[in-house]
């Protein structure tokens, strides 16, 4: 697939999925906006190795700064990508921000905090991308996982992300004849820091056979699937990319 | 009872896990070194590098920091202000656990954002330690002949037993309890 002159905006895509999907899009020829929230830290520093190692490869590379579940700081990103580009054609809403909490432990605050970074936050992001995706007949692909329809221990994450997979069904038929189409990954064990917290907090995760648990890339090559022409019938739908393990009941 | 591992060998171990957390030099990691402010830490690598702590001694840190527990022991709003800013009781509690030598940045009025940057390659091998030192006088098997193996994971001399330790959240919820007791803090 060729994604030349196209934009590709990635929100948390200093490491894990977002990058290896940066990494993806960039491969196809398009360019990428890299973003990250915390600043100072290993983040910042592994954004700016990606845009680096992007540029290495002859595509364009662009790191934003911003904390999805901050208004001012999603007009920030969105103006970047229209300073930088004047286009976009596909976001891809990766980036999540939980505590790993049993939900009768969590706090009012973060209850509040959840919602507003991984629900009302992502909604204000697609909201703000809609008149850009629009014009180019973008595309969006929200990543999602296993959480928003299985118990995990210590993720109340996963109820914002069952919530999202139904807002991507509303949005997607909210938005038909728009030229704008919107789609979900579900992703089942990835190898990421995120799995390096997970095993904390659920006995026996790394005794699960290595053939259930899936690299970054795997999920990263079917949200660039979705984005191609070929997924042209897939429409609000959240795809599952968990190597079978939801299958199994043992 | 103090722990049979010695202070250094702790050090090395825990420097070694940030560096490996981090993929950085070893000797970039003093124990002086604020993990957020010199070392660039983030949220989710304090809990990788709590991983490879827990696998290298056989112990448990806690899962949550001591001010989340504050206010699941105490009710909410009692470490951390609607604004998210510290109370001056959690303020105080801090200078309890570090003592305000070791913290001229503690002022009233610190946000909880802050506070990670508190937390030195020193403090983590203190949690180590103290973690270490909730081994019993006693083996189950009756034996009080404590030792080491590979170093790290302290086992009984006589039936091999791994020394029972208390884990981190615990230890702290007890902390806590004691320091409420004595400080009528919350």
């Amino acid at each position: 697939m060729d994604f030349t002159d196209t934009v590709a905006l990635i929100t948390g895509s200093s490491r894990g999925i977002g990058r290896a999907t940066a990494l993806r899009f960039a491969g196809a020829g398009a360019g990428v906006v890299i973003n990250y929230r915390q600043t100072g830290g290993r983040s910042e520093r592994q954004a700016r190795e990606l845009a680096d190692e992007i540029s290495r490869q002859g595509r364009r590379a662009t790191v934003v700064q911003a904390d999805i579940g901050v208004r001012e700081d999603l007009e920030r990103l969105f103006a970047a990508v229209e300073a930088e580009y004047q286009r976009l054609d596909f976001l891809i809403l990766n980036a999540a921000r939980a505590p790993f909490k049993p939900v009768e432990a969590m706090l009012e605050r973060e209850w509040r905090q959840l919602v507003e970074t991984n629900f009302i936050g992502q909604v204000l992001c697609l909201r703000a991308a809609l008149p850009l995706l629009e014009k180019s007949g973008g595309k969006a692909v929200y990543v999602s996982s296993l959480g928003s329809r299985f118990y995990l221990p210590a993720y109340p994450l996963g109820a914002m992300k069952a919530a999202m997979e139904a807002m991507v069904r509303h949005w997607a038929e909210s938005v038909r004849g728009r030229g704008v189409n919107l789609n979900a990954v579900c992703g089942g064990i990835v190898r990421t820091d995120s799995f390096k917290v997970l095993r904390q907090f659920w006995d026996g995760l790394e005794s699960l056979p290595e053939e259930l648990l899936l690299e970054p890339d795997e999920l990263a090559e079917v949200i660039l699937f979705l984005c191609t022409p070929a997924a042209r019938g897939i429409r609000g739908q959240t795809i599952v990319v968990d190597r079978g393990l939801s299958n199994r009941f043992h | 009872m103090q722990n049979i591992i010695s202070q250094a060998k702790i050090l090395e171990v825990v420097r070694q896990a940030t560096a490996d957390t981090l993929r950085v030099d070893v000797a970039q990691v003093r124990p002086e070194c604020s993990f957020v402010q010199n070392l660039g830490l983030e949220s989710l690598d304090f809990l990788d590098i709590n991983y490879r702590l827990e696998q290298a001694f056989g112990l448990k840190m806690a899962r949550h920091f001591y001010l989340e527990h504050v206010e699941d022991m105490f009710g909410e709003g009692k470490a951390i202000d609607e604004r998210g800013r510290l109370t001056a009781a959690a303020i105080q509690l801090i200078r309890i656990r570090y003592g305000d030598q070791n913290l001229p940045q503690l002022a009233d009025g610190l946000e909880m954002e802050q506070v990670p940057a508190l937390i030195t390659v020193q403090s983590i091998v203190d949690v180590v330690s103290g973690i270490l030192d909730t081994m019993p006088e006693r083996c189950a098997c009756g034996a009080s002949a404590w030792k080491t193996e590979d170093g790290t994971h302290i086992v009984c001399g006589a039936c091999g037993a791994r020394a029972p330790l208390t884990n981190g959240d615990d230890l702290t919820r007890s902390w806590l309890a004691q320091v409420q007791a004595e400080h009528r803090l919350f």
